[in-house]
């Protein structure tokens, strides 16, 4: 028996564990990096939407009419954070500071979308969807599946979705003039008074009557049902 | 992170850093080919088959035993038939008449351990082996072990190479693969001087061994492990002549896998217990510091993995299920062609330390391949990656159970 090799044996496997250390790190990384460039274009894409909003006035109403803002890259980006927020956690700094991001990303794409359809005379639904992922809110997954599903019945549908517990000044700003008093979850629609606590599908359908004016997705009627 | 993650994290080094010391100790003295020269001297065998209700595969197993490349002079083959309740006696005697180097005994049923004690004691071979009756020798396969007993003098007992005869189920190619990693394994031991098993299928005592510390003892059901710890407590050398081969019956269906393994892990649990004086102990030398404990933790390790996956699994089908029922929304994954990213891939530091385990093991699968010469395609592969890590929880989770409630497992014919 040679203690020697036993040392050699655990340098050998403590190195692996580094380099398996390093390589999930680094790629990390690389995603944090993905999003940033997601985030910027996104970013670049609202700027230059509002600019030429601010010159022309009304834009191209058919154009925005048929093709929303923005949504695909908001809704892939989302899913590109969410993909980060499982590798990384909840905690990580840099999550933090890209969900941060997001959130403007979405409350600026939300404020110009009001001001396009005020503009273009277009009925769109708005749902802003406050949610913790802190543990203080039992209800909060079921309520994003709801959403979620939402979502795929009605495309034309805009859920913006924001971690209630996030340190963002507009953020805060917009909590507080949507009067959200804490609770969790909860729904702003169509900037109508807060509505608290999980709803199934049909109470949602019943909170938006605005829904029926949204084309649905032909799946909508046969995969209802329970 | 997740509290039992940390204790997956564990699990992976220590099942790294074993699998890292059974490469390196590997490598150390790649094995040998097998020559063409023949031994200086052939002692005399005796080669001892127990056998319990094995009437169909008794008469193939012994003229194996008569066909091998072996002066017949000097090989003497005992049947012990421990009171088989089919026709095994009848076919026993019919060998024993027909061949007059075999000698047929029968007993009241004792058990594999006192079949063997009652052999032993009628063998004239300077060399005694022991067969289990659903076993088939290669014609060279004693020839092997003598000249390996003659190249290392000090050796006390000999093992040979096992492989699975004719798998044909997916349960026998999962096992096929994993014989072919106890190969590299077995090997890697012989390396070590730690061999921890002397399996029925051919392992070969001198004579001097039982009388040095005596007979097989009931061992709880596993006299073939129990042998080995006894021979390291008493210093004897154990190795491996990876040159001779025995092919062996495995269990072809999953009860009938679960009893044999359940058997073997809890006699190795309860044969711990017993020499738990050779745990940790450098005087024993690899075997103490390194089989044993490292046995255990990874006998320990696979559980808690198990459990703790099976956790996961459970708590997420739960939650999911109570979503759907609460919300009455069905939401299934979406996918598009933007998942297939290298963005969505699962890149995680567990993910890698599991790819790096798993090639380990694959790498040493076919370094056991190639020592052995052993055939087999790639779906004795992938039933091996793909059953294994979930059907050995259910024979360890069982032994831990038995031993914890001292509960004695059953040997039978099949089970071996």
């Amino acid at each position: 028996m040679a203690l020697q090799k036993y040392i050699i044996v655990f340098i050998i496997t403590v190195a692996i564990f580094a380099t398996a250390f390093y390589l999930a790190t680094r790629l990390d990384a690389r995603r944090l990096a993905d999003i940033r460039a997601t985030q910027e274009s996104v970013s670049i894409d609202i700027l230059s939407s509002e600019t030429q909003f601010a010159l022309l006035g009304n834009m191209d109403c058919q154009t925005i009419s048929e093709n929303p803002i923005l949504s695909t890259e908001l809704n892939s980006l989302a899913g590109r954070l969410s993909v980060a927020e499982e590798n990384l956690g909840t905690t990580n700094p840099e999550v933090i500071r890209l969900k941060k991001q997001y959130s403007l990303l979405q409350i600026k794409d939300y404020i110009l979308m009001q001001q396009v359809s005020q503009k273009c005379n277009l009925k769109p639904v708005f749902v802003l969807y406050f949610y913790s992922n802190e543990g203080n809110c039992s209800e909060c997954g079921r309520a994003g599946d709801v959403l979620t599903y939402l979502r795929t019945q009605y495309p034309g549908l805009r859920v913006y979705s924001f971690d209630y517990n996030l340190d963002l000044s507009a953020l805060r700003t917009l909590i507080s003039l949507r009067g959200l008093n804490g609770q969790l979850p909860a729904l702003v629609i169509n900037n109508r008074p807060p509505v608290y606590g999980f709803k199934t599908f049909e109470e949602i359908q019943t909170l938006i009557p605005e829904l029926k004016t949204l084309s649905t997705t032909s799946a909508a009627t046969s995969s209802r049902q329970r | 992170m997740d509290l039992g993650l940390y204790g997956i994290y564990l699990c992976l080094f220590l099942g790294l850093y074993f699998e890292v010391f059974l490469f390196i100790s590997f490598f150390e003295k790649v094995p040998e080919k097998k020559t063409v020269r023949h031994p200086k001297r052939y002692p005399s065998v005796s080669m001892i088959v127990p056998c319990f209700n094995e009437e169909k595969t008794l008469a193939g197993t012994v003229e194996s035993l008569l066909a091998m490349n072996y002066p017949k002079d000097k090989l003497e083959v005992l049947i012990v038939d421990d009171g088989s309740t089919d026709n095994t006696r009848n076919i026993g005697e019919a060998l024993a008449k027909k061949h007059p180097h075999i000698q047929f005994f029968s007993k009241e049923n004792g058990g594999k351990w006192t079949a063997l004690n009652f052999g032993i004691p009628h063998s004239k071979g300077e060399l005694i082996g022991c067969l289990d009756a659903d076993s088939f020798v290669a014609k060279d396969a004693l020839l092997e072990v003598v000249k390996k007993f003659e190249d290392s003098p000090k050796a006390d007992a000999m093992v040979p190479v096992m492989k699975v005869l004719a798998p044909k189920n997916l349960l026998e190619l999962m096992q096929s693969a994993e014989y072919t990693f106890g190969i590299f394994v077995k090997k890697t031991f012989d390396n070590l001087a730690a061999i921890s098993v002397l399996p029925g299928p051919f392992s070969i005592y001198r004579k001097e061994v039982f009388s040095k510390i005596g007979l097989f003892k009931h061992a709880h059901n596993t006299e073939d492990m129990e042998m080995a710890f006894r021979m390291h407590a008493n210093h004897l050398h154990i190795e491996n002549a990876h040159t001779a081969v025995v092919y062996t019956k495995v269990p072809d269906t999953l009860r009938k896998l679960l009893k044999q393994r359940t058997r073997w892990s809890q006699g190795f649990l309860q044969n711990s217990g017993d020499y738990s004086h050779l745990y940790f102990n450098p005087k024993f030398g690899d075997f103490g510091v390194l089989v044993l404990p490292f046995g255990l933790a990874l006998f320990l390790g696979a559980l808690y993995s198990s459990g703790y996956l099976l956790y996961q699994i459970l708590s997420t089908l739960v939650t999911k299920s109570y979503n759907i029922w609460t919300s009455g929304v069905v939401v299934w994954p979406t996918f598009s062609i933007e998942h297939l990213s290298w963005f969505y891939l699962n890149t995680s530091m567990l993910t890698f330390l599991i790819i790096c385990v798993a090639s380990m093991t694959l790498a040493a699968i076919l370094i056991g391949r190639r020592v052995a010469g052993a055939d087999f395609g790639i779906a004795t592969l992938l039933s091996y990656f793909m059953l294994y890590g979930f059907i050995a929880p259910l024979w360890l989770a069982r032994a831990a159970w038995g031993t914890l409630w001292s509960r004695e497992t059953v040997w039978d014919s099949s089970h071996k």
